[in-house]
C-alpha cells in the first residue's frame, strides 16, 4: 500500500519510536497473558503446585555446603579403608582392591582368563614335542596376517591341544623324521618324543655323526646343532627361490646352535636357543613366502646390502613393515643371533 | 479516523501479513523464558493464588495481578533488542 509509505516516510522519528514502543508493547501483553492463561489452567486441572514439595522434604533434601562433604551431605573416601569378605576364598580384602581381587579370584575378568591361558600354555610347551614349532611355521605362512608375527609368542601358547593342524603336524613330522635323518642339517629341532631307544644303530648313527643329539633334561629336547662344516650356508645368501624353508631353517639353525656350548647343558639356554630359530623363523619366513613373487626382489635387496627397504617399491617396504614388530621382539633374545640374522638381510 | 490511526492500522496489518509479528513474538518468548522473567513472574502468580485462594481465582485477578509486574520485570537488552527489530522493520516499510 502506498499511502503508508507516504505516511511513514513523513513521519519524523519521534513518532517512529513511539510507534515500535506502542508495537511492543502490545507483545509484551500478549507474552504477559499468555503467561496467565496457562498458570490459569493448570490452577483449575490442579495441577499448579505439584512440583512444590512439603516443607519438612524441602528442609531434608535442602543442599549442603559444608567443607569435607558432598552436596548430598555425605563424606567422600568414607569405605576406602573399609575391610570386605570375599564371598570366594573368605578373605578380608580392603575395599577399593575387592573388584580386581574378585576378578581374578572367580575367575571372570578378562585378565585372568589371559593369564590362566598362558599358565596352562607354558607348562603345555614343557611337556608337549617340538611340533609346535612346525605349526608356527604353518601359522607363519599366512600371509594376511602380519598380527600372527606380533603374536607369535602367545600363539603358541593359546594353541588347542585338539586342532586337526597339532595332529596333522604330528603325523607329518613323525614321516619327516624318518625321512630326514639322512638330511640332516636342514632339519627341525622337534624330537623330544624321539629316545634313543627307538632309534636302531644305523640310524642312531647317521644321526650322531652330523647332530650334536644331546638331550636337554629341562624341555627333553634334542640337541641339533650340526657338526658338519659350515660351507654350505654361505650359498643360502642368493638362493631364495632354492627351497626357502630348508635354507632358511639351516642357516637359522646355524645360527641358533652357535650358543649352545656342548659342555652348556642349562636348560634355559637351551630353550630359548631352542625357541630362537623359532622366533626368527616366523619373522623371516612371512617376508620371504608371503611375497613368493617378489623372492627376486628380496635377493637383490640383499646383494645391494644396507638399501633397507629402498627403492624396491610398495611391496618391499611393507616387508620391512612386516619384519619390523618382529624386530620389537628382538631384545628378548640373546643379542648375538639377532644382528647376524639382520646383518645379513640390510 | 485520523490519518494517524490509520496509519497505524496498516502497519500492523502489513506486520501480521508478512509473518514479521508471529516472528517478533516468538522472539520475545523465547528471550523471556532464557532470561527466567517467566519463572519470576509465576512465583509472583503463586503469590497471588494463595492470597486470593486457589478455588476462587479467574483470569482477571491473574490479568491485572500479573501484567504490570511482567511489563517491569523485562529486562533492558530484551527491551532494546525488540525495539531495534521493530524500527527496522518499520524503515523497511519506509524504504520499499
Amino acid at each position: 500500500m502506498k499511502m503508508e509509505d507516504m505516511s511513514l516516510s513523513g513521519l519524523d522519528n519521534t513518532k517512529l519510536e513511539a510507534l515500535a514502543q506502542d508495537i511492543y508493547s502490545d507483545l509484551v501483553e500478549d507474552a504477559c497473558l499468555g503467561l496467565c492463561f496457562d498458570v490459569h489452567r493448570s490452577v483449575k486441572q490442579g495441577y499448579f503446585f505439584l512440583d512444590d514439595t512439603d516443607q519438612e522434604s524441602m528442609k531434608e533434601f535442602e543442599i549442603v555446603d559444608q567443607p569435607g562433604v558432598d552436596i548430598f551431605g555425605q563424606v567422600f573416601n568414607q569405605w576406602k579403608n573399609k575391610e570386605c569378605v570375599c564371598p570366594n576364598c573368605n578373605r578380608s580384602i580392603a575395599a577399593s582392591r575387592f573388584a580386581p581381587h574378585l576378578e581374578k579370584c572367580m575367575g571372570m575378568g578378562r585378565n585372568s582368563s589371559r593369564i590362566a591361558n598362558r599358565r596352562i600354555a607354558s607348562s603345555n610347551n614343557l611337556n608337549k614335542s617340538e611340533s609346535d614349532q612346525e605349526d608356527n611355521d604353518d601359522i607363519n605362512d599366512n600371509d594376511w596376517s602380519y598380527g600372527s608375527e606380533k603374536k607369535a609368542k602367545k600363539r603358541r601358547s593359546e594353541k588347542n591341544p585338539n586342532s586337526p593342524r597339532r595332529s596333522k603336524s604330528l603325523k607329518h613330522k613323525n614321516g619327516e623324521f624318518n625321512s630326514s635323518v639322512s638330511t640332516d642339517i636342514y632339519k627341525y629341532n622337534y624330537n623330544t618324543g624321539i629316545s634313543y631307544e627307538t632309534l636302531g644303530p644305523e640310524e642312531l648313527r647317521s644321526l650322531l655323526t652330523t647332530q650334536c643329539g644331546v638331550v636337554s633334561e629341562h624341555t627333553k629336547k634334542m640337541c641339533t646343532r650340526s657338526t658338519l662344516p659350515e660351507p654350505e650356508l654361505v650359498m643360502e645368501s642368493d638362493g631364495y627361490d632354492v627351497s626357502d624353508g630348508q635354507v632358511l631353517m639351516g642357516r637359522l639353525h646355524w645360527d641358533g646352535s652357535s650358543d649352545i656350548s656342548p659342555s652348556d647343558s642349562a636348560s634355559s639356554k637351551a630353550s630359548t636357543t631352542n625357541s630362537d630359530p623359532k622366533r626368527t623363523k616366523k619373522k623371516k619366513k612371512p617376508s620371504s613366502l608371503s611375497l613368493t613373487a617378489v623372492g627376486v626382489d628380496r635377493g637383490e635387496r640383499e646383494d645391494r646390502g644396507g638399501s633397507g627397504s629402498g627403492g624396491l617399491g610398495g611391496s618391499s617396504s611393507s616387508q620391512s613393515a612386516l619384519g619390523l614388530p618382529g624386530r620389537k621382539k628382538k631384545p628378548k633374545l640373546p643379542a648375538p643371533l639377532g644382528p647376524s640374522i639382520y646383518d645379513d638381510l640390510n | 479516523m485520523s490519518k494517524e490511526t490509520q496509519m497505524r492500522a496498516a502497519v500492523n496489518q502489513k506486520l501480521v501479513e508478512m509473518g514479521e509479528r508471529e516472528r517478533l513474538k516468538e522472539l520475545l518468548r523465547a528471550k523471556l523464558a532464557e532470561c527466567g522473567w517467566r519463572d519470576e513472574l509465576k512465583a509472583h502468580c503463586k503469590d497471588v493464588i494463595k492470597e486470593k485462594g486457589l478455588e476462587h481465582v479467574t483470569v482477571e485477578d491473574l490479568v491485572t495481578e500479573v501484567t504490570p509486574k511482567g511489563r517491569a520485570l523485562v529486562p533492558d537488552s530484551v527491551k532494546k533488542e525488540l525495539l531495534q527489530r521493530i524500527c527496522a522493520f518499520l524503515a523497511q516499510q519506509s524504504t520499499l
